[in-house]
């Protein structure tokens, strides 16, 4: 992977001879030092969970926002650059009011994370009068979860633009075990409160610090109630079922 | 003719400048064609009369009486078709009557033109003239503004163009007069299916020294298709709020009462 | 005396050109103007049943007393995922000024191609009726000038009628008449269709007497009343004859069925 720095570093766009282009992979360096975040699909709905970084006991725990709402029916986690994944997350806010003004229905799960890796590879000089609105690819990775005519879906997102539909993806610095951990725990006929409880389990394993309802967040989507993120006292509620170890 | 009543001129204009339209007359839009022949002339109009784009009257007359040899069909406005006849026909009588002689066809075109010069343009009549007088056969056109035409075949009103499209394409000297009825007709039916302010039936004169033949209705291809249902209310379908009847005798101590006869003819037609 | 050699057009010296323009009787300058829109006269009809829908149009072409075509459809399948719209499942009626008819026809067509691919599904009549909407609300102060109408079936399986304006207030009805006959159609359908001002003969006296009852029409009944609507429309007004284009829209497709109508 690292091999000795190029003339393809400098054009950010410019393929390798070997047909790499370097910046994009190294934007997924960026994720893999980013907080985890895992999201479950289940057949009741979607949990997003991710960690919170407490990294001073003076921080206000709830400034720390991973998880946002992209629409009352849609909601993404994310790992890596936060305030990259802000852009993201306005224009996904955008196509879908954008959508529901025009075609007075919500716009599905699959079309909001293919507008959101539509933005993706919007970087670099790009051609004569070719909008071009970043200097870098993006440097962070969402778990987009949704409710839709096709029930609960979870996607994941990457800077390189391509997307895949996931039962349950972990991202981030401890996504390696914790995916390891997913494939092992996951089944089709997971509750919600299962997924719940699945998510926080796997982020413990992989969280350096001690996890407690404050440095963890969960979010769920379902057909019902849609896009909500937890409550403190929710949290609570949920850290406490946790087998302890 | 005493002339025309002015006295409302100056309001109208006044309320015209305040934007109040004028109300729309009856328009003939119609199609109207005339073809001389070996021994006589025939004249050929179509039935429709129309407001703006509605078809105020499915079967009206345009072929109008002046005097037994001498017809004319009009088009343009229909008041002004109806009264200009009506008037020069009367006129006529009485030149008849005091010279003893049968009216002309020329006469009737002159004082025809006369009456519409004189007043401008304004009396929107558009006439093909028609007739046989001791002087032979004769055709003409009189223009609303005053102008006259006299020629082997003409037409007139908004299927005009159509009209003549059948004539310059099958016109021929020395046509009898089957040959001469079936051309006008045919005329006429161009005018029926591609002018919109033509249609319904196809009325047809035909005018020889001896006799005129009014042919009303000689083609009806425009019969009102049937209804697929029937669209009949039962009795009590309205809602009758209160009733109160005034018997005739009572009615009759206001107003004199009379019985008139149902006559037959032209009634409006409805459905059954 | 200075005044003989002044300059200025007020004290008589030289003038403008442009000063001795055109006028009206009014004394106001007379402006040369453009005008964009023509209207093509015709109508249209459309009734929602319980399981479908019909669209109807008549299909002359007009300009002013001359007929322009007398097989010009005004009917037309929308978002199909192939040219000939074989499995299109919704149908638009426009009516008014032809050409921005069909550019209008066109460019919702083109939504809707794009919306199938982006999406994976074809647009319901829901999502269609909205966009059209914006569509017309978008050319808000250079309107399409038509009478659109659109129908289909919706997410419970009932007909669906969509009647708009010219810039894209819209509402879900019954039934709607549009176009130049509008006026003498729409009437024969408030008493046919919703049976307005009706009641049941005997079941009361005065204010106390009960509504006929509106109940969803069969399909063979519904082409009856398109049918004579339009014959008893085409008596009445000039612009409207040549043929009767139905396009029946079911939970099967869309059938289309072309009548004659009178020609003169």
């Amino acid at each position: 992977m690292f091999m000795a720095r190029s003339e393809y570093d400098r054009g950010i766009n410019t393929f390798s001879p070997e047909g790499r282009l370097f910046q994009v992979e190294y934007s997924l360096e960026a994720i893999k030092l980013g907080s985890t975040a895992i999201g479950v699909a289940t057949s009741e709905g979607v949990i997003l969970g991710v960690e919170k970084r407490v990294t001073s006991t003076l921080l206000e725990t709830s400034s720390v926002e991973k998880i946002v709402e992209i629409d009352r029916h849609i909601g993404c986690a994310m790992s890596g650059l936060q305030a990259d994944a802000r852009s993201m997350v306005e224009h996904a806010r955008v196509e879908c009011q954008s959508h529901s003004f025009n075609y007075n229905e919500p716009l599905g799960v699959e079309s909001t994370t293919q507008a959101i890796c539509d933005l993706a590879l919007r970087f670099g000089e790009g051609a004569e009068g070719e909008e071009t609105i970043m200097s870098r690819p993006f440097g962070v990775a969402l778990l987009i979860a949704g409710h839709d005519e096709n029930g609960p879906q979870l996607f994941h997102a990457e800077p390189s633009g391509t997307f895949y539909r996931y039962d349950a993806k972990a991202i981030g610095s401890g996504s390696e075990g914790a995916q390891a951990e997913l494939q092992n725990e996951y089944h089709k006929s997971l509750t919600l409160e299962d997924a719940e409880t699945l998510v926080l389990k796997t982020l413990k394993q992989v969280m350096e610090e001690k996890l407690d309802h404050k440095n963890v967040q969960l979010a769920s989507v379902t057909k019902d109630k849609g896009f909500r993120i937890y409550t403190d006292e929710e949290m609570a509620e949920v850290v406490e079922r946790l087998p302890a170890n | 003719m005493p002339g025309f009543d002015f006295s409302n001129y100056n309001r109208n204009l006044a309320l015209h400048a305040q934007g109040v339209p004028l109300p729309k007359a009856t328009s003939t839009g119609t199609t109207i064609v005339g073809c001389i022949y070996d021994g006589g002339v025939v004249i050929a109009a179509d039935t429709r009369a129309t407001a703006g784009p509605i078809v105020a009257d499915k079967n009206c007359e345009k072929l109008h009486y002046i005097a037994p040899q001498i017809w004319c069909a009009g088009a343009g406005t229909a008041a002004d078709t109806e009264f200009t006849t009506a008037l020069i026909s009367s006129q006529l009588e009485l030149h008849a009557l005091s010279t003893g002689r049968k009216p002309r066809v020329v006469t009737c075109m002159t004082m025809l033109k006369q009456h519409l010069f004189r007043y401008q343009g304004h009396i929107g009549a558009y006439l093909v003239v028609a007739g046989c007088d001791p002087t032979g056969t004769h055709l003409f056109t009189v223009h609303a503004h005053g102008s006259t035409d006299k020629l082997p075949y003409v037409t007139m009103g908004s299927g005009s163009l159509a009209a003549m499209s059948v004539f310059e394409s099958q016109w021929k000297p020395d046509l009898n007069e089957e040959e001469a009825i079936k051309l006008a007709s045919n005329a006429i039916l161009a005018g029926v299916w591609n002018d919109l302010g033509s249609g319904s039936n196809v009325d047809v004169a035909v005018i020889t020294k001896d006799k005129t033949t009014l042919k009303r209705n000689y083609i009806t291809p425009n019969e009102k298709s049937a209804k697929l249902q029937s669209y009949r209310f039962p009795k009590g379908t309205t809602a009758v709020l209160n009733e109160k009847i005034i018997k005739k005798d009572d009615i009759g101590r206001y107003v004199s009462v009379q019985e008139v006869p149902v006559e037959g003819g032209d009634k409006m037609e409805v459905d059954a | 005396m200075s005044a003989m050699f002044s300059q200025n057009p007020v004290m008589n010296g030289p003038n403008y050109s442009f000063s001795d323009a055109p006028r009206t009787n009014n004394g106001e300058f007379r402006e040369h103007r453009f005008n964009p829109y023509s209207d093509n006269g015709g109508s249209t009809l459309a009734i929602a049943g319980a399981d479908f829908c019909i669209m109807a149009g008549d299909t002359r072409h007009t300009s002013g007393y001359s007929i322009n075509s007398r097989m010009a459809p005004k009917v037309f399948r929308i978002g199909g995922s192939n040219s000939d719209q074989s499995d299109a499942t919704i149908a638009l009626s426009v009516c008014g000024f032809a050409a921005d008819g069909n550019a209008l026809r066109d460019q919702l067509d083109t939504v809707c191609k794009i919306y199938r691919y982006r999406h994976g599904k074809p647009m319901s009549v829901h999502a269609c009726a909205k966009r059209l909407s914006t569509i017309l609300y978008n050319k808000r102060f250079f309107p399409y000038y038509t009478h659109a109408m659109l129908g289909g079936i919706d997410e419970e399986g009932k007909g669906a009628v969509y009647s708009y304006d010219p810039v894209g207030s819209y509402e879900r009805e019954q039934c709607r008449a549009g176009g130049a006959a509008a006026s003498l159609i729409m009437p024969f359908l408030d008493s046919n269709v919703n049976f307005k001002n009706q009641y049941v003969p005997g079941s009361g006296v005065g204010h106390e007497l009960k509504e006929r009852e509106r109940h969803p029409l069969s399909r063979p009944v519904v082409e009856t009343i398109v049918k004579d609507a339009f014959d008893g429309a085409v008596e009445r007004h000039i612009e409207v004859g040549d043929n009767l284009q139905m396009m029946v829209i079911t939970k099967d497709g869309i059938e289309e069925i072309m009548l004659p109508l009178k020609k003169d």
